[in-house]
């Protein structure tokens, strides 16, 4: 078909031309704004709805999504040096701060609100301001599964063991768990630690050197978390299921295939939940549990923090003047899952409740605490260790939790030396 | 230089001397070297990289040189690694016998290859992300959306977890074996073809049959392009990065890691240059054993690959088979055809629904149909992606031919001296199969510091660079098997290079459809390349896709959308020019 073959090659050079006179940047010659972001499809959208509303700029802007590698973005082996970065771990800013430009005068004052100044703030001078937060002590239900049961949300950790323990004696697996992404499990122990012991978990956060093994209040929050996680029935489709399966599927397994009753998932789960929602009018919200009575319900808070790596340009830095202007994430917030610091109106009535808890005076607020924990909180420090633990303990009763907690602070000592 | 007198004029011309090769040291003129002048420099893109990789494992943290950065392999991830490593090229080989008996059968069977040639070629045509993709939809863990799962529970009541531990195995090696066994088949068939009637008549003659006839005939003969075939797989294997990655849930990579994956975790985590060195070093010790074994096994050939340039008169080949064989060959190839075709029917058939209904039912769902899914992967800068793919592999191909094809004249009719005709060939092969992580970390420094960093031109140029040796040595084998006649004829005519040229044009276009076309599907379906030294920044559309598949199976739908528009290009590509690039392959078999 030597015609075809023509036409076929003919049609690829007009594509190649056009590509070549229509965005010159496919060359990758002109000097655009470059925003690294860890954000993939439906939080990238969101985000691309973010930048087009904020009308005509003076320069073109790149995306590039980084994912998980986000951290290289101001590694000393960057090929691809953004001028923009949102750090989805703010915990870094301290460490790198000789890499980073410190943030415009009259915008510093936004990076020294309340607990983000712990991270954001280095010897009086702002580094990064926070552009997204996370509320990561959320759990998403359905509210008729436990109005059927008679059973309401727990407003305590051990009225959520009954809880768990009544919805799996009435045949429904109360929890599904995304152990697929290390951040989930990582999540819940955080949400464990911080409820039974805040000041183990603030002098983990802010350790040079953290070494949880030792802290006899990290082995009992294990011991707390495996109480849950080893209850026979608790875990939808059981840990083998549990370790393929990521937030959204987790989130899809309670509200599409309504296969289990609740999912630990932060608020920018919003989307997924409303998309995959069977039944768009049966979904709950309720906030981690206080560990003991008259303890303060932990909230873990998480977020994006806008970063200018060095030497940055005035391009840039108007960039960031216009992304903190407070209107300019309103099209994230109406496409839902995004929470901003400050801010308590605008949202969806889930995501008001959890808002209104990030700013409630008396909160026990804390940073996710794997961010801080260096080496020790990534891929082969705590996620593997919480890994083995779920493996060994799930399904199997309370019984084997013990040991596996030994075995469990074990494994971590090694990964401290 | 002339004479005149009194109106005569006498001029000296000079010719090539042509016909047999006589005794005496021959004239070695410098010129032809300047053909191979813009493949050195090219090469040099990797040549210096992989030397700074080298020195960096030999130097201690302290300086000094030593072996002591190898001590990093008593690690036991890095030693699970390498285990992992060697088992991949256990499935390669696996794959090479698996793939010889199909051609066997396919060959014995006439018929066969009427849907079989197609169904295997899809799969080689995409990339691995996209088989790795799409095996991972099949083996969802989910009754309602993966296939497997749902066949499975309705049969005997519940089902494996075929993503979890140990059996990921499973999905990957099955997603390897879709992807490769069509070429296997293919260039075993094509070199099955080859074999003359009159030899198997004759050995057929003489009562050899069964596996005697096998061992006597087919095996010796097709020795070359064994070496090929298993070469090219047991580099794929070693290579195998991006399958693991898309394939096997976060939990289970520890246990799936592989040595190039090991590397870059290393390199990523901030690791001692010197360790992540030598793991490369490693890998690519590995790599070079096994492709220095695949090059000797070629060299060891009792008789030449067939060429036929021209072709053969079709009443002179083999008698038709019986009715019979032929009904049986049809049918079994429209079966295995229909099951080699399935995942990518699975692929597209889960594009074609919502992003919604993909993430919660599978491919079969008969609701949410429609290009809703299309519609959110040309929102995640799908097209923008598609225009840099275009553009990377174009530059990169021209510049390959560009450079490759003087080059291998060079090599093949340029009169280097014999010793360093084997040194250059050998540095090809080498250089063929030196793994990428051998010069991402030195070449993604340089260009970042040449402030060439996200340039998608830099980017190619280094596809080039990456793809020239193979290039070089197919096109060599290729030119070097022209009838000597034809090419001292092109020699003795006035304009003798463009002459060489043309004859070469017009005979050995095979051989130059397939690196084109090759070098194109391998630098549009490269994920390693792009990923390890332009960073997830030059927005290729592997890299597209493998920014969606982060949350697998709620945003599958875009993925497979993602997915389908990527592979058209490829697809259409190979299955178009499929019978050249085979010739063209076959051809080059000859070291």
């Amino acid at each position: 078909m030597p015609t075809s073959r023509r036409a076929f090659l003919g049609a690829s050079a007009a594509v190649l031309a056009a590509g070549c006179s229509g965005t010159p940047d496919v060359l990758g010659l002109r000097r655009s704004v470059r925003i690294a972001v860890s954000w993939s499809s439906e939080e990238l959208r969101a985000f691309h709805s973010v930048l087009n509303g904020l009308g005509r700029l003076d320069y073109p802007v790149e995306v590039v999504p980084l994912g998980d590698d986000i951290s290289t973005a101001f590694g000393p082996r960057n090929a691809h040096r953004p001028d923009l970065v949102m750090l989805p771990q703010p915990g870094l800013v301290p460490e790198h701060k000789k890499d980073l430009e410190s943030m415009p005068d009259d915008l510093a004052d936004r990076g020294r609100a309340r607990l983000w100044d712990e991270l954001l703030v280095v010897d009086g001078t702002t580094y990064g301001l926070p552009f997204k937060t996370a509320h990561k002590s959320a759990v998403w239900y359905r509210p008729s599964v436990l109005d059927k049961a008679g059973l309401k949300p727990p407003t305590l950790w051990s009225e959520w063991l009954e809880v768990n323990r009544s919805l799996s004696f009435s045949g429904i697996r109360p929890l599904a768990l995304g152990a697929g992404d290390g951040w989930v499990l990582t999540d819940f122990l955080e949400n464990v630690l911080l409820g039974s012991s805040p000041p183990t978990y603030q002098a983990l956060a802010a350790a040079a050197h953290p070494r949880p093994s030792e802290h006899p209040q990290f082995a009992a929050a294990l011991r707390l978390l495996g109480t849950m996680w080893s209850a026979p029935g608790t875990l939808a489709g059981g840990v083998k299921r549990s370790l393929v399966q990521q937030f959204p599927d987790a989130i899809v397994e309670v509200f599409g295939h309504r296969r289990a009753a609740m999912v630990l998932a932060p608020d920018f789960a919003e989307p997924v939940v409303r998309s995959f929602a069977a039944d768009p009018d049966d979904i709950g919200i309720f906030t981690f549990p206080p560990i003991s009575p008259g303890g303060a319900a932990p909230v873990v808070v998480g977020g994006d923090v806008m970063v200018l790596p060095k030497p940055t340009t005035d391009d840039a830095r108007d960039l960031v003047r216009r992304l903190a202007a407070p209107a300019a994430v309103d099209p994230w917030i109406t496409a839902g899952g995004f929470l901003a610091d400050g801010r308590v109106t605008g949202y969806s009535p889930e995501l008001t409740r959890l808002a209104k808890q990030l700013v409630a005076p008396g909160a026990s607020l804390q940073f996710d605490l794997s961010d801080r924990l260096g080496r020790l909180g990534a891929m082969n420090g705590l996620w593997h260790v919480l890994t083995d633990f779920l493996e060994r303990i799930g399904n199997r009763g309370s019984d084997v939790v013990p040991d596996a907690v030994e075995i469990a602070l074990a494994d971590l000592k090694k990964v401290e030396s | 230089m002339g004479l005149q007198s009194n109106g005569l004029s006498l001029e000296i011309v000079g010719r090539e001397i042509s016909g047999r090769p006589v005794p005496g040291k021959p004239r070695r003129p410098a010129g032809p070297y300047l053909l191979g002048l813009p493949a050195l420099l090219l090469s040099c893109l990797l040549l210096i990289p992989i030397g700074v990789t080298v020195v960096a494992a030999f130097t201690r943290p302290d300086g000094s040189f030593g072996l002591g950065n190898f001590a990093v392999m008593g690690d036991p991830g890095a030693l699970r690694a390498v285990g992992n490593s060697l088992a991949w090229i256990a499935v390669a080989l696996g794959l090479v016998v698996v793939g010889f008996l199909l051609a066997l059968v396919s060959y014995r069977l006439p018929g066969l290859s009427t849907f079989l040639q197609p169904a295997l070629v899809i799969p080689f045509a995409v990339s691995v992300l996209v088989s790795g993709v799409t095996f991972r939809l099949i083996f969802d863990a989910t009754p309602e959306r993966g296939t497997v799962t749902a066949v499975w529970t309705s049969l005997f009541g519940s089902s494996p977890v075929w993503l979890g531990p140990g059996l990921f195995w499973l999905v990957l090696v099955s997603a390897f074996g879709w992807t490769w066994l069509g070429y296997v088949v293919s260039l075993f068939r094509a070199g099955l073809d080859a074999i003359p009637d009159d030899v198997s008549r004759t050995v057929a003659a003489e009562g050899v049959t069964g596996w005697r006839r096998l061992l006597a005939l087919e095996l010796p003969l097709l020795r070359p392009i064994t070496g090929v075939v298993t070469l090219t797989l047991v580099i794929a294997a070693v290579r195998v990065f991006d399958l693991v990655l898309i394939v096997v849930p976060g939990p289970m990579q520890r246990d799936a890691d592989v040595l190039g994956l090991n590397w870059w975790r290393a390199a990523d985590t901030g690791e001692p240059a010197g360790r992540t060195a030598a793991l490369g070093v490693v890998l690519f010790a590995i790599v070079a054993a096994v492709a220095v074994i695949g090059v000797r096994g070629l060299r060891r050939r009792r008789w030449a690959m067939p060429v036929s340039v021209v072709r053969a008169d079709p009443a002179l080949t083999r008698s038709k088979p019986s009715r019979r064989a032929r009904r049986i060959g049809w049918t079994v190839g429209f079966a295995v055809s229909l099951i080699w075709i399935l995942p990518a029917v699975v692929l597209v058939a889960t594009a074609l629904h919502s992003p919604r209904e993909a993430g919660l039912r599978g491919w079969w769902s008969l609701d949410g149909l429609g290009f809703e899914s299309f519609a959110a992967a040309a929102n995640a800068g799908l097209l923008r992606a598609l225009l840099s793919t275009v553009l990377i592999s174009s530059v990169a191909t021209l510049v390959l031919l560009v450079i490759a094809v003087p080059t291998a004249y060079l090599v093949a009719w340029g009169g280097l001296p014999h010793w360093l005709g084997r040194v250059v060939t050998s540095a090809f092969v080498v250089l063929a199969v030196t793994p990428v992580q051998m010069y991402a970390a030195p070449l993604r420094d340089a260009i970042g510091s040449a402030g060439l960093a996200g340039s998608r031109v830099a980017l190619a140029l280094v596809h080039a660079a990456a793809g020239l040796p193979f290039a070089v040595l197919l096109l060599r084998s290729a030119f070097a098997s022209a009838p000597p006649a034809l090419v001292a004829e092109a020699l003795q005519g006035p304009a003798r290079q463009s002459a060489v040229l043309a004859t070469v044009q017009r005979t050995y276009r095979p051989a130059l459809v397939a690196v084109a076309v090759l070098e194109f599907a391998l630098v549009w379906n490269d994920f390693i390349v792009g990923f390890l030294i332009s960073g997830p920044g030059t927005t290729p559309l592997s890299l597209v896709l493998w920014g969606e598949a982060r949350q697998f199976s709620s945003s599958s739908g875009t993925v497979a959308a993602a997915a389908v528009v990527a592979s058209v290009v490829p697809a259409v590509l190979l299955l178009s020019f499929w019978p050249t690039v085979v010739r063209g392959l076959t051809v080059g078999s000859k070291p």
